[in-house]
């Protein structure tokens, strides 16, 4: 069997930047082909030349036998290549149906129609998204879904799923890898980027780990376990200190109450819940999504504001506070590392340095009304060394810095502000298994600095791994406190579903 | 490999910059009284209003907004304060409440958009036709026009005045973009205006104020507004309120536009204003000399803008890498 698309010794430069150096790869048809790598490693590249939105600075793309070089996204798509991305590229003020049929109408193109056609076609796929909704509003888990319906619309020959699963529950999961597998049977080659490593050994026929831009080894997925998939996307086996739990760790102990929040409520998200952080210990809020974690958070450092007749109280230090916006949070030593860095994280225009020194002009820290450029160099030198920021220097743009170090500059941000109280939202979302070990240790110092600190995850061994208590959300509240020692992810997971 | 790189390199600026030497050049081996220096300060002369205006413009734009009411506010705050001083209040009172009413128009206008959230464009565009018709009905009855009183002192020397030979205007001009561009630059407040216009919503977590920086954005451009009104009225010795009506407002995003200041916020400077308003200086002062009809002169100044954002749009194609999160 010839292969369907093949990339012959492909290189890619950014800015005189390598991101992809003489990688070859080979896809079959009807095959299930996982693309595994630390953040940084060139996936996203490589995949995104076989998409065709990017043209490979060297080596040649052959597809079908071949050669072929895609002028544009929109090409690739024409020839049978789709791309899922991480972020989703649906039109927010269309229906589901519509975004399906995107570029698909017929010439006179009745709605009830396409809801008819797209109520089935998303029947047979197994996915509960309701075709008559905007997809503004929509859960990311429903938008993920409505995105693959589309790929899978576009009788697409080779779908490329990038970070599929990341916001999919577990019984959707369950579904999208039914899904993988009927595609796979009708003859369509599936490229599979993804950090959970487990559903790819389960999912793939074969395996691609790429590390520095790369090719490291292509293997049936057989061939390989979780231990082989991590040395070799990091060189080194870091199974051992990341998610496998340390028995002999003992829970830090309890601090000043720095934070008490009693019967916060804010609209549906947020409803009468109570409870309390201390400092020097690390509370870590585990929820699935949906449960109120994120709205929570935000309530507390002022991002949004709590109903105002029976929104509960915030306490901080003893203290009952109502921030209607953050900047009095910031001045109170409040800080909100966000899920989302792209959206509500960074400055895309702007360098590292000016990333981090900004949050140093916002906060009380900075009296000055003049800025100066040898502090904001200065600034940025000491914390890309603390945080071990991979970039050329400090004039880098963060939007080119992979998902990791961009996390690091905005956990910089955070910092710089002298914190008593961090909120981390999913540290670790988007983040490479090298940059997670730093982000862990980065949290864990800061609570043995004697901050408190909280971390938000939906993902277990995170939770159990960093945090010294462990809240569980759900629906809007938190429901149950375990110690670390008491606690298992069979229990956490019971207290957040049911 | 180079032509691409020599791609890379152009941005929309430095087009326009490229377009108005060469339209400079043109201009001054086929016109022949162009390359005069009078003629030359008499370009830069017939621009330094909309240039003013123009920074005034800029500041807004950045922290993602729009001010379509700076040429009513600049109108109606200098012809009030001359109506002021037909009246018979002293000088300098009469500009410091001319003065006070355009701050306070923007003020308003700030508080609009900050606070009630009303989109700048819908907010700026009736600010502009209240300060327009309350001007007229209430404060400077009766007439469209309003002549320089002759009390004004030296304060007619901004508009008429030379300073080594260089006429106030541009001077003023030229010290109005030293100021906005060091404010820009060097102050804290400057940093956040592109840090708002960058991302609202990370601005805003990181503990900036950002509603009471919208509404000094405003007040900025107010102000400024009003110093462009001292210039016009004292050049020409009358303001003529009906430039409300005109489609001076539109020069002013034009200049803007043309430049390279990105119209989604955060990116420009007092740099692209200079450029974009020597273009026009260039082209109007030009095609006047050539003897082209006013209505012509539009349709050409539109055709350039148009080309230098179509041009701007194939050198800086929107980028997939950056419209993307993640790893590259």
């Amino acid at each position: 069997m010839s292969p369907i698309l093949e990339l012959k010794n492909v290189t890619k430069e950014f800015h005189g930047v390598a991101a992809l150096r003489n990688v070859s790869f080979t896809l079959m048809p009807g095959e299930v082909h996982s693309l595994l790598g630390e953040n940084g490693a060139g996936k996203s590249t490589l995949t995104k030349i076989m998409a065709g939105v990017h043209e490979p600075t060297q080596g040649e793309v052959v597809f079908n036998g071949q050669p072929m070089t895609f002028g544009s996204p929109a090409e690739a798509l024409h020839k049978g290549i789709a791309m899922v991305f991480q972020e989703t590229s649906l039109v927010p003020s269309l229906t589901v149906a519509q975004n399906i049929y995107l570029g698909n109408e017929k010439f006179l193109n009745r709605l009830r129609g396409i809801y008819i056609a797209a109520q089935q076609f998303l029947q047979s796929l197994n996915f509960g998204v309701d075709p008559t909704m905007y997809v503004s509003q929509l859960g990311a888990a429903q938008k993920q879904m409505v995105e693959i319906a589309r790929a899978v619309h576009h009788k697409a020959r080779i779908i490329i799923f990038d970070e599929p699963t990341a916001t999919l529950t577990p019984e959707e999961k369950h579904h999208f890898f039914s899904l993988v597998n009927r595609l796979k049977r009708e003859g369509v080659s599936i490229i599979f980027i993804s950090h959970a490593l487990e559903e790819a050994l389960a999912i793939s026929d074969r395996i691609t780990i790429l590390r520095d831009g790369q090719h490291v080894i292509t293997d049936d997925a057989k061939n390989f376990d979780r231990d082989k998939i991590i040395s070799s996307m990091v060189g080194r086996s870091l199974s051992a200190e990341l998610y496998s739990r340390d028995k002999s760790r003992k829970a830090r102990a309890y601090g000043q109450k720095v934070l008490s929040v009693q019967n916060l409520s804010m609209g549906k998200m947020v409803r009468n819940t109570s409870f309390s952080v201390y400092s020097g210990q690390i509370t870590g809020i585990f929820g699935l999504i949906g449960s109120g974690r994120t709205e929570t958070a935000k309530i507390i450092s002022g991002v949004v504001k709590r109903d105002f007749f029976h929104g509960g109280e915030v306490r901080l230090d003893g203290r009952s506070v109502r921030y209607r916006v953050p900047r009095p949070a910031v001045k109170d030593g409040i800080v909100y590392v966000t899920e989302d860095r792209k959206i509500e994280g960074f400055f895309e225009t702007k360098s590292i340095a000016e990333n981090i020194y900004m949050n140093l002009l916002s906060s009380d820290l900075n009296r000055g009304v003049v800025v100066s450029h040898s502090e904001m160099m200065e600034l940025a030198k000491d914390w890309t060394k603390r945080l071990n920021v991979k970039a050329i220097d400090g004039n880098a743009r963060v939007i080119e810095l992979s998902g990791g170090n961009q996390q690091k500059v905005v956990i910089a941000k955070a910092l710089v502000q002298k914190p008593k109280l961090v909120i981390f939202d999913e540290p670790t979302r988007g983040v490479d298994v090298g940059a997670i070990a730093e982000l862990h240790q980065v949290i864990n110092e800061l609570a043995d600095a004697g901050l408190a600190v909280v971390v938000i995850s939906s993902y277990l061994p995170e939770i159990l791994n960093l945090a010294d208590r462990i809240l569980v959300s759900r629906q809007g509240r938190v429901v149950e406190e375990f110690s670390t020692e008491e606690a298992t992810e069979e229990k956490i997971m019971y207290a957040a579903v049911h | 490999m180079n032509a691409r790189k020599l791609f890379r390199y152009l941005n929309q600026e430095k087009i326009v910059f490229l377009l108005t030497v060469l339209l400079f050049v043109a201009f001054s081996l086929t016109l022949n009284n162009f390359l005069d220096g009078n003629n030359i300060l008499s370009l830069i002369r017939s621009v330094a209003v909309l240039g003013i205006l123009g920074l005034g413009m800029l500041i807004v734009v950045l922290g993602r907004g729009i001010d379509l009411s700076l040429v009513a506010t600049m109108a109606i705050s200098i012809a009030w304060s001359m109506q002021l001083i037909h009246e018979g209040m002293p000088v300098y009172a009469a500009l410091t409440t001319g003065l006070l009413f355009a701050l306070g128009v923007a003020l308003f206008t700030g508080i609009l958009v900050a606070y009630a959230e009303i989109p700048p464009l819908f907010a700026t565009l009736a600010m502009a036709t209240f300060v327009y018709g309350f001007g007229r009905a209430h404060l400077i009855v009766g007439t469209d026009v309003v002549y320089m009183p002759k009390t004004m002192g030296w304060i007619v020397m901004l508009g008429q005045g030379k300073l080594f030979g260089v006429p106030m205007p541009i001077v003023v001009a030229a010290a109005m973009a030293l100021i906005v561009f060091l404010f820009l630059k060097f102050t804290k407040v400057g940093n956040f205006v592109y840090a708002i216009g960058d991302n609202l919503a990370a601005s805003r977590i990181g503990g900036i104020a950002v509603r009471p920086m919208l509404v000094l954005q405003y007040v900025l451009s107010g102000g400024i507004a009003f110093v462009a009104g001292i210039i016009t009225a004292t050049s020409v010795e009358a303001m003529n309120t009906r430039i409300v009506n005109s489609n001076m407002i539109y020069d002013v995003i034009l200049v803007v536009v043309l430049g390279g200041v990105g119209l989604s916020g955060g990116r420009g400077n007092v740099r692209n204003v200079i450029v974009g308003t020597l273009l026009i200086g260039v082209l109007m002062n030009g095609m006047t000399i050539m003897d082209i009809q006013y209505t012509v002169q539009n349709v050409i100044k539109s055709l350039i803008l148009l080309l230098a954002i179509v041009v701007d749009s194939i050198v800086n194609p929107r980028d997939e890498q950056t419209g993307q999160q993640g790893d590259i």
